[in-house]
């Protein structure tokens, strides 16, 4: 249809409002995370709204930073509406941090703006990122930490049993491409036909490399993820230092993960091939029963702090929040009752008008205070004379 | 409830995807497959069909209403969504080819006009190319443009080639081989992990036994 005036009803495409239940909602799942994340004294960070492009473009890779809104400033400079908060974060972590005791440890909830969004599912525009970053520690531990974090974030959305998150490590892969000499173009094919789950032509790639059996044993690796034992089949399959040394890791994880009875939750998935470039090691996906996409990823980025001066290790997580949000919405519309809980604390006293007399607004007033007071929730009725 | 919700593509690829699933296990009644309803569950009850547009099978799939669906690679190129593609199935063996009436691409004017119902398609192959096209975009009978006038050649698919003939069409260059594709959501892998390397290993088994053809 053509507008020869732009409708003022109009709302950008990927843009809406929030209001009502689904407002409260999304309030309820930020604050449990941020909870969450003080609980395991995280520091909350707010970054610039607007920023430099280029900060955007070395933080995150140029691929995911062109999808950014961008324009300029006076003085001709690209800005971008920011597409993501790490970037920032690992910019603070090396210069208004630098000095700083590690680790260091930063949480937030902000929205991030794409231009153009990842995928036809994800028609959204403005979406609402909550992370953290623990910056200066490359231990085991600091790994747990992060996982443990988003487990009990979950569990405290009352996900508990509805959710998976699937671990990997990116040397598995760049020790497999290495191993085989692969030139960019045809890691970028290996590296396609893995994360699209094409078993048969992955064999057919490997068949030209390595012996067909090995091909065979190979492309099992990609099916539907499991627990521990794919890391005894990878093992049998693999062997370069590269990948054994990747697959170890995992290993020792996969262990404590085990003594703390957290494994129901968790798989490996070797097919998890995305954004190699950005992450060193552990990498993870969380999907949640009820989303039709992941709702939130995570890893190691131990080269981005580099990018702005101070090399240190890195590792974080980020969830949407819109999508935790409508998986919320759907369950509790399937059993009202299972998801309060989480909601309690917005649940205020009933909202009946109370009886007052029309003509005496200080003694409505009066009355109105002292039930605030007791932490009612007080809904005045406007209705009378008109004071005109 | 059903463990797994699949998408079948109406048309061409529909009795194929039928037969195949059937013989892996997850049947649907004639009955139900001549109703008019566009939902329905196999005789285990293990899984849901539903009947969709062939195009739609990649978006259902994407935003996980349906957990995996059976679409030929034409299909899923053109729709530009992020899915996995766990099997290639000997169903709906087609080409996607550039057809003209001469049997090469005349570029007198620097610029080919290209019929087509694939536009995503047609551009990146053009572009990779470097060769400046128009894209006209049709839903149905592109093999008439050329001769009327609309368009230089068309980019579609051909399957025996006898549509092109008898429109007096030439094959000029073959884009991309095509079969249909097993594709699912990639939240559904990993939370539905089970039944999906079951139906991948039932649907694996039985393309090695069988060709089909179309």
């Amino acid at each position: 249809m053509d507008h020869t005036t732009e409708p003022l009803s109009e709302i950008p495409t990927g843009m809406r409002y929030y209001f009502g239940q689904e407002a409260r909602r999304r309030r309820a799942v930020e604050a449990t995370a941020m909870a969450v994340f003080d609980g395991w004294s995280y520091e909350e960070i707010t970054t610039p709204t607007i920023d430099y492009y280029s900060l955007f473009e070395h933080g995150m890779g140029r691929a995911e930073a062109e999808r950014a809104f961008r324009f300029t400033d006076n003085d001709g400079r690209l800005l971008a509406l920011r597409p993501d908060v790490t970037s920032a974060a690992a910019r603070a972590a090396a210069t208004l941090f630098a000095d700083r005791a590690r680790p260091l440890r930063l949480c937030y909830a902000a929205p991030v703006f794409r231009e153009r969004p990842q995928s036809h599912a994800e028609w959204r525009r403005e979406s609402t990122q909550i992370g953290c970053e623990l910056i200066g520690a490359n231990t085991r531990v600091a790994d747990l930490e992060v996982l443990a974090i988003v487990s009990e974030f979950l569990r405290r959305l009352d996900l508990e049993g509805n959710y998976s998150i699937t671990l990997n490590d990116v040397g598995i892969f760049n020790g497999v491409a290495e191993g085989l000499k692969l030139d960019p173009t045809s890691r970028e094919e290996l590296r396609q036909l893995i994360d699209v789950r094409n078993a048969a032509d992955l064999e057919r790639f490997l068949a030209s490399y390595v012996p067909a059996r090995q091909a065979e044993a190979f492309a099992q690796l990609i099916q539907p993820s499991g627990k521990r034992e794919s890391l005894d089949l990878a093992r049998s399959v693999i062997s370069n230092e590269q990948s054994r040394a990747a697959l170890d890791g995992l290993e020792s994880l996969w262990r404590i993960l085990d003594s703390l009875s957290l494994t129901d939750c968790f798989e490996i998935d070797f097919g998890d091939v995305a954004r190699l470039d950005y992450y060193t090691g552990l990498t993870f996906k969380i999907y949640v029963n009820g989303a039709g996409y992941r709702v939130g990823s995570g890893g190691r980025y131990d080269g981005l702090t580099a990018t702005f001066g101070k090399a240190e290790p890195a590792v974080g997580f980020v969830v949407d929040l819109d999508a935790l949000t409508d998986v919320l919405r759907v369950r509790e519309g399937n059993s009202p009752s299972a998801h309060q809980l989480q909601l309690e604390k917005l649940e205020l006293a009933g909202d009946e008008n109370f009886a007052h007399s029309p003509g005496d607004p200080a003694a409505l007033f009066l009355s109105a205070l002292e039930r605030r007071s007791r932490g009612e929730r007080v809904s005045l009725s406007l209705a009378g004379k008109s004071t005109e | 409830m059903p463990e797994l919700t699949i998408a079948v593509a109406k048309g061409r690829l529909q009795d194929a995807t039928l037969a195949l699933l059937a013989s892996a296990g997850a049947g649907v009644s004639s009955q139900d497959v001549s109703s008019r309803r566009l939902a329905v569950e196999d005789e285990s009850g293990r899984y849901r069909f539903i009947f969709v547009k062939s195009a739609d099978v990649p978006v259902y799939v994407e935003h996980g209403i349906a957990d995996c669906g059976i679409v030929g690679r034409d299909i899923l190129l053109e729709s530009g969504t992020d899915l996995l593609q766990p099997l290639t199935l000997e169903i709906g063996r087609c080409r996607l080819v550039v057809g003209a009436p001469t049997g090469k691409l005349l570029n007198e004017l620097g610029m080919l006009r290209v019929a087509t119902k694939y536009p995503r398609i047609a551009a990146a192959y053009f572009g990779a190319r470097g060769r400046p096209v128009e894209i006209i975009e049709l839903s149905g009978s592109v093999e008439l443009a050329p001769g009327l006038g609309l368009a230089d050649c068309i980019v579609d698919v051909v399957e025996s080639g006898r549509t092109f003939r008898e429109n007096g069409l030439k094959e000029v260059e073959v884009i991309e081989e095509s079969t249909g594709r097993l594709v699912v959501n990639r939240a559904s892998y990993q939370l539905k992990a089970k039944p999906i390397a079951s139906l991948i290993s039932s649907l694996r088994s039985e393309i090695s036994d069988l060709k089909y053809g179309d």
